[in-house]
């Protein structure tokens, strides 16, 4: 009971902050960035790398390591710096092109499905499709396990899981506060309210919609390390999957919505966490059963007010 | 005749796996000329495949030696077809009243919902699908003889289909949704309508893939299908059917070809090693370079309008150039798209 609520928890957490990444850039630019479950992806490799971890036998890159090692806390940090200067280069190529244009936001859609699908498959072609595992000494000297319970009846919860939990609701809350407290923070609100006036109050927008990609790109890497670091960085198209399942949170929050996502992400992935054991082959269809109820249900999101559409 | 049958064997597959990509193509093309853009279609062609692999496998399998009978087959493909469409209108009812992107979503969430049912239920053969489905042909290449009339016919169907009045509301709900309403068109029954064509195509689609590719399983309609139909349609060009058959034909063929060429030392070899292994990377990218520089696809009305002035007769033209989007919407045209009806 205690370790589901832990494992969702932990879980969940990783869900709110990949979604933080999906809704930092639609609370701006009305668009779902598809690529962002590559970005995750690409994060993810990145950390691997960085630790100084070799590839395996089949990509373009195969053999291949860093000279050097970092531990695993600076990796992740500089790997998701990284990850969100490879989200401000998507900016750049697939969504400024069309912005300026005026596009519809579904051909947008649709291009940030071509970078996507184009980094997977550059990832596969340079590091192969087999799974990777971070060096064991990732966590340095903390144990595999902490026990919860008597000594007589253990509940023993895997350090990774408590881990991660921290590690997410920092950022959440350092996040809250970015957008809460600073005048950056204050600007990207104005803009998400309110473009065209937020341009016409001074706000450069243009900058600003760099920042949300490249905030989006590392919290997108964040979560796709945290779960490397749970379970495996499971090959090139993990991080697809996970991009379906962000989707389900980000909808359940509500779009562009970001107390919402984070509400959301728990939700979920608590929601996962207790799926009887049973029926655990169909846990993976949770977050889509979730995904078409709140569409047809409530599609304003769970915190969301319903909006009516001016013509 | 015999000959050129010769000839063209060793490249069956690929023949007859480009035609099911057109068709493929088409049955996403027909919810997005109503402006739908559903994600659906790997999902009915899924379910359609599963429907055909059930009945050949378990309900009249052919005796063992014998041939499976073509008439069984085109049987199946019409069973698939219908409980396709019933599917489609079940779902379409609830999910057609979203708009945009957040249909897009709930039909994402449809195919994943399909693909996790079909890999646990003991039906659909779980993680493993069912494999040996009975073959009714000799050879690859004679999954022509009904992919062919398949194609021919549909092409027929979207072709006229864009000419009459069922097919011009799709198109005026595409331009704008609130003017066609107002013009007196029941958007929600249009909208089901190519939702429900699109479903049914892709689910007599997948039953007559089922027997060719011989397995099925959950790999067949997943999140990927979706994305590489998405690119034929819109880099062959989603504003008149030829656009997504060229897409599904040439899309699917001139990777294989241009391998194919390098195999024989007309291309280096590391660059006939890229276009095989490296074939997602060039359609991820032609999908996002397609976007910014060729947002209508290669093949618009446009640019057939202006291949036929350069040939046909003067009065033709009339008919070939379509009125301008904009005013597809507006009111004079009204009167003109019942035109053609019945």
């Amino acid at each position: 009971m205690f370790q589901n609520l832990l494992n969702g928890l932990a879980i969940g957490s990783v869900y709110a902050i990949f979604a933080l990444g999906y809704t930092l850039v639609f609370s701006i630019l009305r668009v779902i960035n598809f690529a962002h479950g590559a970005v995750f992806t690409v994060g993810a490799y990145l950390t691997y790398v960085l630790t100084g971890s070799s590839f395996g036998f089949n990509g373009l890159l195969r053999g291949q390591s860093l000279p050097f090692g970092l531990p695993f806390p600076v990796a992740l940090l500089l790997g998701a710096v990284l990850a969100g200067l490879v989200g401000v280069v998507i900016e750049r190529l697939a969504f400024a092109p069309l912005r300026r244009r005026g596009a519809d936001t579904l051909l947008t859609l649709v291009s940030s499905l071509g970078v996507a699908v184009a980094l997977v498959n550059i990832l596969q072609y340079l590091v192969g499709a087999e799974p990777y595992r971070y060096p064991s000494t990732a966590l340095g000297a903390l144990p595999t396990a902490i026990n919860f319970g008597s000594a007589a009846a253990p509940v023993p919860i895997r350090t990774v899981q408590i881990v991660i939990f921290a590690v997410s609701m920092v950022i959440v809350a350092l996040l809250t506060y970015f957008i809460r407290g600073t005048r950056t923070g204050k600007a990207l609100r104005a803009v998400s309210e309110d473009a065209t006036t937020a341009q016409l109050l001074g706000i450069d927008t243009d900058r600003l919609i760099l920042y949300s990609f490249f905030l989006s790109g590392f919290l997108g890497a964040v979560a796709g390390s945290l779960v490397g670091l749970s379970v495996s960085v499971a090959g090139p198209y993990f991080g697809l999957a996970f991009g379906l399942k962000g989707l389900a949170v980000i909808v359940l929050g509500g779009l562009g919505d970001i107390p919402g996502a984070v509400v959301a992400g728990l939700l979920i992935g608590l929601a996962e966490a207790f799926v009887p054991g049973q029926y655990v082959a169909y846990r993976d269809a949770v977050a889509f059963v979730v995904l078409f109820g709140v569409l047809l249900v409530r599609p304003q999101g769970l915190l969301g007010r319903a909006q009516v559409q001016k013509v | 005749m015999e000959a050129l049958l010769g000839a063209l064997n060793p490249y069956g597959f690929l023949i007859v796996s480009c035609v099911l990509a057109a068709l493929l193509a088409l049955s996403l093309y027909l919810p997005l000329m109503a402006g739908q853009l559903s994600l659906a279609s790997p999902g009915f062609y899924a379910f359609g495949g599963y429907v055909a692999a059930v009945l050949s496998t378990r309900v009249f399998p052919p005796e063992s030696g014998e041939p499976f009978s073509v008439g069984l087959l085109l049987a199946e493909m019409a069973v698939a077809g219908l409980l396709s469409a019933l599917l489609a209108v079940l779902i379409g009812l609830p999910v057609l009243r979203l708009q945009g992107i957040y249909l897009a979503l709930a039909t994402i969430a449809f195919v994943e919902i399909l693909r996790v049912l079909s890999l646990n239920l003991a039906i659909t053969g779980g993680a493993v699908g069912i494999f040996g489905i009975p073959q009714p042909f000799g050879t690859q290449l004679s999954y022509l003889w009904v992919a062919g009339p398949l194609f021919v016919a549909t092409c027929a169907f979207v072709y006229r289909l864009e000419k009459v009045r069922v097919g011009r509301a799709f198109t005026a709900i595409r331009e704008d949704e609130l003017a066609a309403a107002s013009m007196g068109i029941v958007t929600t029954r249009s909208k089901l309508l190519a939702f429900t064509l699109g479903g049914s195509l892709a689910g007599i689609v997948g039953a007559l893939a089922a027997h060719f590719i011989n397995t099925w399983n959950a790999r067949q309609g997943t999140f990927d299908a979706s994305i590489l139909y998405l690119a034929f349609v819109l880099i062959g060009g989603s504003r008149t059917w030829l656009g997504p058959v060229v897409g599904g034909l040439v899309l699917t063929a001139v990777p294989e070809l241009l391998r194919g060429s390098a195999e024989v030392g007309a291309l280096p070899a590391w660059l006939g090693d890229f276009l095989q292994d490296g074939r997602l990377i060039i359609f991820g990218v032609l999908l996002a370079v397609g976007c910014v520089f060729f947002p209508q696809g290669l093949i618009t009305p446009e640019l057939l309008a202006r291949l036929s002035r350069g040939r046909g007769p003067r009065a033709e033209i009339a008919v070939e150039e379509a009125p301008p989007p904009a005013a597809v919407g507006s009111a004079p045209t009204g009167t003109g798209a019942g035109r053609d009806g019945p």
